[in-house]
């Protein structure tokens, strides 16, 4: 983690009254690229975990093989503002690129 | 191994670093080529030689012909590299080479078509006819010009072809390009390079340069000497684009993710709608934007379609992709191949059902690759990720419906908007449910058909903008309008003439087309007037009054067979319903052509349905200034007073219900053809309607004296109007038969009308129409009232001008000052009031003391203020000469 991320994703939590781990996913921005993001979510059993200034990260272990290790960062500038994930293997060319919010997995469908 | 270099203009360069990359062939995982590196220094080298391609004008300034006629030379470049290019994108991409084979043939006609497109079809500049600004007249043209540098990023599933969809358009349109294509296929972009250079496309017009977008993106979206962004790619990568562009409003074209519904209906041909959804998610893999990867299936033929589609699919044959035989190539990466597995997975948990693939395969022969079987899940529900996410491989779900708006509300739920297809065998039914669906394409009975001339592109998330077509080489430009004035004089601009004390408009245009037929038995010239327009159908529109007195029966009789019908249901200040309903008639008659035999109202009346019986809709449509562009309904008026003279203005005066005021239609258009004055037809007009409407004819020929638009035809007319009507009004009164009097009163009120309709009038009619709206005063004793009261407030701008009135008005003006000569014409016009019985104040017509304030305050935003000799911007100066008026 980058300076200001554990503090972004406490305030983060704080503000939506939650307290669960954070998962490292991948998803598929749309056409040509997918990226890492930030979610809340539950461990699964088969999850590698971390935990990190407070905090819980959780990501499949699958995708820890494709991606590597991550690196998360915040930034808040002109606009943008929101997380910054890249990994050692990158997953694209634009990784790094796009700023995300935390998602939160309403719509993970159980 | 092959060595790729970086195209900057002109040249094939290396990297300003030095560094490079490979490329893999993805079905084998082998290297393929070294690529030049670019980095920021090669993005800002390429932006500068395509911002000096671009200011030097050796291709922006050509002719749309001259560039078209070079593209073409591209073209033919590109397709002497067809063999290369085609195994190159196969090797490159994982395209099966029964695609890529196409790859350059589809390119070439898509430069071609667009250079016709540019050179035949492109509205490089559009005269506008009509400008909607009534107050501005002059030449109103567009010219369409190029946007300046464009940013090209172009994407690994289509590298070569979609690289085409933004050269083509950029180029013809004259804007210089840096193409950046995806770093896993940057190959084929950079022999496209070698064909321009080739073809002779001077130096930084065209420049690719190859690097990772993270390290790139940055300087190509934000450098200030870039115009435009072209980007096909992510929904994220897009948004983050946009705002970068945001920093220096560059024009942006999107075209981002999908997660596109293909919907099934139950009366779908099974055969057709097994291998359209099969084509739809499989074709290339699934790594195409507009994939129907969510096919909804109606439950009542779920369960054949299902097993259709699990053997068809398992027949599906996936091999290495430069084998002929392939159906299926390997997926590009194996960054994608595992995000193709992690959903697969999720889908799992989420709870879809697995019902064929869901795994890797191995290729015979092959080590490596990264190939994976055509998966379909069923039972999924549009709520899960699988349904709302891109996953951009062989992965589809199936999704049951029970009613089209079911099917249609489950495609709607998606944050993206870029393509779909319905299957079904009745046409009507599918373009229903397709017209439902909130999304840039639909395909009927089809899948995956991109047409040069069909644009394409997103709603929602899914981008913005279009490619092909007309509406992509509309992107790769930008609209000037230019407007030259029509008259370059600051004294005749009215619209200077706000930071300006002095009001009069010198300039002017007189155009009174009315063919005016005027004296005893004129009427019978009516016979070769409709024929003479070309018409046979004339139907005859009156009032009841009038056609109570035999009048339209006169012209019924004139008209003898071309007559097809008296529509007397036409009220005194009629309101928009009044002309829909008599328009529906005349539609119904099949008239065409108008015969209006009546006053104001009933011309006014029919000049709204000569316009909108020619254009359709409702006459609420027209009610604008100078709008129309052609000749409207033939329309022959015959006055039975005299009078408003609309038998010759361009003005017809309709009531707004929902406005609550008098509306106008304003266009030189609706001035009638023919203008037939027959003094039979206003010798039973009685006294006090003689008397009223001769006053507003004579406010029409005062007001159009002291407007800011009067000039001196206007004046001629308005003065020997004023003569007439003060000559001859009297003897009218007092001899209602008095033929030759009541002809020089019809040339009065024609001339008045003349006379106000180029010069307008002003405060009085703005009154006027107030207390008509609000208090049915009728419009020309409300005119009479007000007249002499408003000369008065006017006097100090006007004075010259009345002292001409009150000579017209027979007043001798020998040795009076020049404003009291002035002051004179307003008496004069009371004395001649009172002199045949005109009403002299507004408590005598009914108006409540009460209501002049809110009167006075309507009274001001009328339209005829405008031109009001003296400014009129306070209500309380209007509220004190409506109580001199009370």
């Amino acid at each position: 983690m980058e300076p200001g991320v554990s503090q972004a994703i406490r305030s983060f939590l704080a503000d939506k009254g939650i307290q669960q781990p954070i998962r490292i996913d991948l998803y598929f921005s749309g056409c040509c690229d997918s990226s890492l993001y930030l979610c809340v979510d539950t461990i699964f059993e088969t999850d590698l975990t971390l935990e990190l200034d407070g905090l819980t990260f959780v990501i499949n272990p699958e995708i820890y093989q494709v991606v590597g290790e991550v690196t998360i960062s915040y930034v808040d500038e002109m606009g943008r503002k929101g997380f910054v994930l890249t990994s050692s293997k990158p997953v694209g060319e634009w990784d790094g690129f796009g700023v995300s919010d935390i998602k939160i997995q309403a719509n993970l469908y159980v | 191994m092959e060595q790729y270099k970086l195209f900057i203009n002109g040249e094939f360069v290396d990297a300003d670093s030095g560094k490079t990359f490979e490329t893999i062939d993805p079905g084998t995982e082998a290297p393929i080529a070294t690529v030049a590196q670019a980095g920021k220094a090669d993005a800002e080298e390429a932006i500068a030689a395509a911002r000096k391609a671009f200011d030097r004008g050796d291709w922006s300034g050509l002719t749309p012909a001259a560039r078209a006629a070079k593209v073409q030379d591209f073209a033919d470049q590109i397709t002497r590299q067809g063999l290369r290019l085609a195994f190159t994108e196969s090797m490159n991409s994982g395209q099966v080479i029964s695609l890529a084979r196409f790859m350059p043939l589809i390119s070439v006609t898509l430069l071609r078509n667009l250079s016709l497109a540019a050179v035949t079809k492109f509205p490089w500049e559009e005269e506008i006819p009509v400008s909607g600004n009534a107050f501005a007249p002059g030449r109103e043209f567009i010219r369409r010009e190029p946007v300046g540098v464009c940013v090209g990023i172009s994407p690994w599933n289509y590298p070569m072809y979609i690289a085409c969809w933004k050269i083509a358009p950029a180029l013809l349109m004259g804007n210089t390009m840096v193409l950046k294509p995806a770093s896993y296929t940057p190959l084929t972009a950079l022999i496209v390079a070698e064909a321009a250079k080739a073809a002779g496309i001077p130096d930084g017009v065209f420049n690719v340069i190859a690097g990772p977008g993270r390290e790139l993106g940055e300087i190509l979206c934000t450098h200030p000497d870039v115009d435009k962004i072209a980007f096909t790619g992510s929904t994220e990568v897009g948004r983050e684009i946009m705002r970068m562009a945001a920093g220096t409003i560059k024009k942006v074209t999107l075209e981002l993710g999908g997660k596109s519904a293909n919907i099934i209906l139950d009366d779908a041909d099974m055969e057709l709608a097994v291998e359209g959804a099969l084509f739809s998610n499989f074709f290339h893999q699934g790594q195409v934007c507009s994939s129907g990867s969510r096919v909804l299936v109606s439950s009542k033929i779920h369960d054949e379609f299902l097993d259709k589609m699990i053997k068809r699919a398992e027949s599906i044959r996936i091999g290495y992709q430069m084998d002929q035989t392939s159906h299926m190539g390997p997926l590009v990466s194996k960054q994608q191949l595992a995000t193709v597995e992690r959903y697969v997975k999720l889908g799992k948990e989420e709870g879809a059902e697995l019902i064929t693939g869901g795994k890797r395969v191995e290729v015979k022969g092959i080590k490596g690759g990264f190939y994976y079987a055509p998966t379909i899940f069923a039972n999924v529900n549009n709520k899960m990720r699988i349904a709302q996410e891109e996953i951009f491989g062989p992965v589809l779900c199936i999704i049951k419906y029970d009613s089209d708006e079911e099917a249609i509300a489950i495609a709607n739920d998606s944050v993206y908007g870029l393509a779909g297809g319905v299957f079904s065998t009745n046409i009507a039914r599918a373009e229903r449910v397709a017209r439902g669906v909130r999304t840039g394409t639909m395909w009927i009975n089809n899948y995956h058909i991109f047409s040069d001339y069909c644009p394409f592109g997103g709603y929602k998330q899914s981008g913005v903008g279009r490619e092909f077509g007309l509406e992509s080489l509309r992107e790769y430009t930008q609209i000037k309008r230019i407007h030259v004035s029509a008259i370059a004089d600051h004294k005749s601009n009215m619209t200077f003439q706000i930071m300006s004390d002095y009001k009069k408009v010198e300039g002017f245009s007189y155009n009174c087309p009315t063919a005016v037929i005027a004296g005893h038995g004129a009427l019978s010239s009516i016979y070769k007037a409709v024929a003479d327009l070309g018409c046979r159908r004339a139907l005859i529109f009156t009032d009841s009054g009038v056609n109570k007195a035999g009048l339209a029966q006169l012209v019924k009789d004139a008209l003898v067979d071309f007559c097809v019908g008296i529509y007397d249901n036409i009220s005194p200040d009629p309101d928009l319903e009044t002309v829909d309903v008599a328009t529906a008639v005349a539609r119904e008659l099949k008239a065409d052509c108008i015969v209006s035999v009546g006053g104001g109202s009933v011309i006014d009346t029919a000049k709204g349905v000569c316009v909108t019986l020619k254009n359709g809709g409702k006459v609420n449509d027209y009610l604008n200034f100078l709008v129309l562009t052609e000749p409207q309904t033939p329309h022959i008026a015959i006055p039975t007073t005299a009078g408003t003279g609309s038998e010759v203005t361009n003005i017809a005066v309709l009531t707004s219900k929902g406005a609550g005021r008098k509306l106008f239609i304003i266009d030189t258009r609706i001035m009638p053809n023919v203008a037939i004055l027959d003094p039979r037809f206003t010798m039973t007009l009685p006294k006090d309607l003689t008397v009223t409407t001769a006053m507003d004819a004579m406010t029409h020929a005062i007001e159009a004296m002291m407007s800011t638009l009067a000039n001196q035809i206007c004046d001629g007319l308005a003065l020997h109007a004023i003569r007439l009507i003060n000559e001859n009004l009297p003897l009218v009164v007092a001899d209602g038969s008095n033929e030759k009097a009541r002809l020089s009163m019809q040339l009065a009120a024609t001339m008045a009308g003349w006379a106000f309709t180029i010069a307008q009038v002003g405060l009085v009619h703005g009154m006027a129409h107030t207390i008509g709206t609000l208090h049915h005063v009728p419009h020309g004793v409300a005119c009479g009232i007000v007249l002499p009261k408003v000369m008065r407030y006017n006097v100090d701008h006007v004075a010259d001008k009345l002292a001409l009135v009150a000579q017209a008005l027979g007043i001798n003006t020998a040795g009076m000052k020049e404003h009291d000569v002035a002051l004179a014409a307003a008496d004069a016009v009371e004395s001649l009031m009172k002199k045949v019985g005109h009403p002299m104040r507004l408590r005598d017509v009914g108006v409540p003391e009460e209501n002049l304030a809110i009167c006075a305050f309507h009274a001001i935003a009328d339209t005829a203020v405008i031109f009001n000799g003296r400014p009129v911007s306070d209500p309380n100066e209007v509220l004190q000469i409506y109580r001199q008026a009370y």
